[in-house]
């Protein structure tokens, strides 16, 4: 039965199949420096590299060619994009774009050097590393490129009130990449996935509130008034972000904050000593809680075991001390309100009443992570993380998922092409073309999806789709075009002609351009194409130097944009 | 194995820059702490060419530029002497500056400097038609001199005086076309452009080049153009030249039709495999290598450094093995050697980013 109101919705947009809504109604006017004198009396407009316009502006031929000095025309180029709101970015796009060539390039001739082995070699060698091995260097190198990790300057006097430390910014593409190589490449991590997850949302949660509150947020916002504070143990917030820190396993930041506690000041300690003595042994217990993995970083707390029966044996012994403690008789002495009410709601978090854990935590991934921390520490398989996962967006949902949120679904939902069409929805066709590799680094049934050949597309395969579009976004700018023929020639169908199609069409406008070009061709050995491309170049030259010694003044003086110096108009002379 | 006779690796700092980095050359500064250095840019974004001048500190950070200059386009060429440094432009225009040092900025209080960019304005400025048409492909200044040479893809040789008068060596009428200028002598120097032909000049006799050198071993698949020619001031008889497939060579004016190839793809005589086999770009003699060979003849090539298109720098000796400086995966367009302090070295890289080394 077709619906109502998609019919009335259809006949609203003019019968269009695909309802194309325009961003704004508003004509944007782009101003053209040309700097010519009027009249101009002709104007070409072409497309250009990229999202530009080439626009050629000629003036009239002058008849006394020696009195006017002005120039006959100019070639300009107008950006459409939205404006220089995101030049930084495009710099720093152009940054991944150039330090990503050495380590794909390098992952591809291992590729290749493997595969001509594996045919020679029945058995593999034992002195070879296995493949997700050079997977994960080429993601070491790309990580390393999309980001440092926080610097860990340590100043000498540490402020005690400054609970977050800074660090770099952290970016989603980076967030992003880190996910993929967990789930994909990583093989190591396999047996502690969920604490690895617990690492990743450390690093990654500011980037979440953006539209919803985040304990980070959270966090954030609490620094701002601590130095204002005076009983910091009456403000019921101090309460509220030291459970949400501790939901989510930030345990330093917890026993930092609990150790601001006024029941430590030497004045208070002699008559609130029993206050001072449950929040210290809180604090000890959150500080030796058991973790399920190999290690921890410098400054976090916790203690790791690798071992499935000893941190089943360290966990329970942990549990039962708690146990222990919410049932002691020392609750009764301490007079303290919040301070015991705070205290004990610390205990519920460490028991795992998600109750209270899904008070504590605002996204569903941080709700997530609480219950691989205290509710589920033994969760293993993406089968079972996808249903907790499901029960989690179910208790917290969300208007407008974050893309990083998306793409988790994703991963742990085991569908390769919903991966791929996240990353390419919120990330773009970088990372696609190379995480890729990641995709394909353990996984053969993401091998074989994406390398089956579609009839549909040319006979090419997902991989080859994607680093056809890769290089496409490429050569749409001048400075990265001379990079789009690594990518090409790993395009075994349809990239070898792509390369001779681009190099054909490459402005040179000067000799160095040109040279630029004439290598690429000797580097892919495609001698036909730089002989048609010096002789197009020859013929052009010989109409300039034609032009030089005429001296005819209607030579157009061109713009430093990127243009064959070709354009002159007809002297009627 | 033995180590220990391992020469001790250079120190590398990279320095990613936001523009294209057209050309770079040191600068001569008063004290050996506070090094600058002047540089053409091209933003790509708003297609706007910039002359910028850049201080270093010993931390090897950039802040913003001490003196900026916006050319009316692109810099094709650009050459420093302690007092003055040219830039050329692809329009086919020629701007001279002096030098911060010689302006007596830098010598003054610095403090106020970095933390703004002045402006600069240059001394000289040639523009027109009638001085070049198309691209200036090479600019030199002679070394405490006035004139300034420089020659065009349209095969005119042009001088330029102090006042900003030029007058014209040579019109080649666009059959032929230059590419790489340098002075030998107050009244000598030598140009080079396609072909790998050579051209050496005097001005005491005009009209023609006074001897000519045209390279006959390009295979006619390959272009050959010369991109840098350098003459060492105590072997002035001897140019040393740097162009398309790898290409480096030394002509010995006192045997013109021997060329001394130093690196090449075509010559089967050379003992090792050529250094590269693309366009190098940029060639100066290195005075900071010594050579191995105590034999030191005055028709002996001195070791020379190159970069090239393929993301070489290294050193060249005659006979001797090369020895790499930097593998970078993008072309290295052009590069300095430190008058002051030639163990250090600025390159520009493809990938809009600056490498300073500092050699042990």
């Amino acid at each position: 039965m077709p619906d109502v109101a998609a019919d009335s919705a259809a006949s609203a947009s003019g019968g269009a199949l695909v309802p194309f809504v325009p961003d704004t109604e508003i004509a944007v006017v782009y101003p053209l420096h040309h700097g010519l004198k009027p009249p101009i009396t002709r104007v070409s407009i072409s497309w250009a590299r990229g999202n530009n316009l080439r626009v050629s502006l000629l003036r009239n031929p002058p008849y006394n060619s020696d009195s006017d000095g002005e120039i006959g025309g100019k070639v300009v180029e107008v950006n459409l994009d939205s404006g220089a709101a995101d030049v930084r970015e495009s710099v720093q796009w152009r940054r991944i774009a150039y330090g990503s060539v050495t380590p794909f390039a390098l992952l591809q001739s291992r590729k290749n050097s493997a595969s001509s082995l594996s045919k020679l070699q029945s058995s593999p060698s034992p002195f070879h590393l296995d493949w997700w091995e050079h997977v994960m260097e080429y993601s070491k190198d790309i990580k390393e490129l999309l980001g440092n990790p926080k610097s860990n300057y340590d100043p000498l006097i540490e402020d005690p009130k400054e609970v977050l430390k800074k660090g770099e910014e952290p970016t989603s593409l980076k967030a992003a990449w880190e996910l993929m190589e967990m789930f994909y490449a990583d093989k190591l991590c396999q047996s502690w996935l969920p604490e690895r997850l617990v690492d990743w949302l450390a690093d990654y949660d500011c980037l979440l509130s953006g539209d919803q509150p985040t304990v980070h947020s959270k966090l954030v916002e609490f620094q701002g008034t601590l130095v204002t504070l005076q009983v910091i143990e009456d403000d019921p917030k101090y309460w509220e972000v030291i459970s949400s820190a501790l939901a989510i396993g930030w345990l330093e930041i917890v026993v930092k904050l609990l150790r601001l506690h006024g029941s430590y000041q030497l004045d208070q300690l002699g008559h609130r000593e029993t206050e001072n003595g449950l929040v210290e042994t809180v604090a000890v217990l959150i500080s030796m809680m058991p973790r399920f993995r190999p290690e921890l970083k410098n400054g976090k707390l916790g203690e790791c075991f690798e071992a499935k029966p000893d941190f089943m044996k360290a966990w329970e012994k942990w549990r039962e001390q708690i146990t222990k403690l919410d049932s002691s008789a020392f609750w009764v002495p301490c007079h303290h309100r919040q301070t015991r009410e705070g205290l004990k709601n610390l205990i519920q978090i460490m028991l795992g009443n998600t109750k209270i854990l899904c008070t504590a935590t605002a996204h569903w991934i941080e709700l997530y992570i609480s219950h691989f921390l205290f509710i589920r520490p033994f969760t293993a398989g993406l089968e079972g993380m996808y249903n907790l996962a499901q029960k989690c967006v179910q208790m917290k949902p969300m208007s407008s998922p974050h893309k990083l949120l998306r793409l988790i679904i994703g991963i742990i939902g085991e569908n390769t092409e919903v991966v791929l069409a996240e990353c390419s929805r919120g990330f773009g066709p970088w990372m696609v073309a190379h995480a890729i590799e990641l995709l394909t680094a353990r996984s053969d049934q993401a091998d074989i999806l994406l390398h089956k050949e579609h009839d549909d597309i040319g006979g090419i395969s997902m991989e080859e789709l994607h680093r056809l579009v890769y290089a496409q976004v490429l050569t749409s700018h001048f400075l990265t075009w001379q990079i789009a023929p690594v990518y090409l020639t790993s395009c075994m169908k349809q990239g070898m002609s792509l390369l001779e199609f681009l190099l054909y069409r490459q402005p040179a406008q000067h000799n160095q351009l040109l040279l630029k070009n004439l290598e690429i061709c000797r580097l892919y050995e495609l001698d036909h194409v730089s002989s048609n491309i010096m002789k197009v170049y020859e013929i052009l030259k010989r109409i300039l130097d034609f032009i030089y010694q005429m001296n005819t003044p209607s030579l157009v003086s061109l713009s430093s944009a990127n243009s064959l110096p070709v354009a002159f108009v007809d002297s009627e002379t | 194995m033995a180590i220990t006779n391992l020469p001790k690796t250079p120190k590398i700092h990279r320095i990613p820059q936001p523009k294209f980095i057209d050309a770079i050359r040191w600068l001569s500064s008063p004290s050996p702490f506070q090094k600058s250095f002047i540089t053409s840019l091209y933003d790509s974004d708003f297609h706007t060419p910039s002359l910028e001048i850049h201080s270093l500190d010993p931390s090897k950070t950039l802040t913003t530029a001490l003196f900026s200059w916006t050319p009316p386009s692109r810099i094709s060429s650009l050459k420093s002497t302690p007092s003055l440094f040219a830039a050329s432009t692809f329009l086919g225009s020629l701007h001279i500056f002096k030098t911060p040092e010689e302006m007596s900025v830098l010598g003054n209080d610095m403090s106020d400097l970095g933390s703004k960019t002045s402006d600069m304005e240059p001394v000289v400025s040639v523009v027109g038609r009638e001085f070049h048409v198309g691209s200036v492909g090479g600019v030199d200044l002679m070394e405490g001199g006035s004139e300034c040479v420089s020659v065009g893809e349209d095969g005119r040789v042009n001088l330029v005086d102090e006042r900003g008068d030029f007058r014209r060596v040579f019109d080649g009428n666009g059959l032929v076309s230059y590419s790489a200028v340098k002075w030998a002598s107050p009244s000598e120097f030598v140009t080079g452009g396609c072909g790998f032909g050579l051209q050496w000049w005097d001005l005491r006799k005009s009209g023609a080049a006074v001897a000519q050198f045209k390279g006959n071993w390009d295979h006619g698949t390959t272009s050959g153009i010369i991109h840098s020619i350098d003459i060492h001031p105590s072997r002035k008889h001897t140019c040393l030249a740097g162009g398309s497939s790898g290409t480096v060579f030394a002509w010995d004016l006192r045997r013109q039709q021997e060329p001394m190839i130093l690196s090449s793809i075509g010559s089967s005589d050379t003992m090792t495999h050529p250094l590269s086999e693309s366009e190098v770009w940029e060639v100066q003699y290195d005075c900071y290598t010594k050579s191995l060979n105590s034999n030191i003849s005055s028709s002996r090539i001195l070791p020379a450094m190159i970069s090239s298109e393929d993301g070489i720098l290294a050193v060249i000796g005659q006979g001797e093995e090369p020895t790499e400086l930097l593998a970078e995966p993008c072309a290295i367009n052009s590069f300095d050697i430190d008058c002051q302090n030639p163990s250090d070295v600025i390159c520009s890289l493809e990938w809009e980013s600056i490498v300073i080394l500092s050699r042990p």
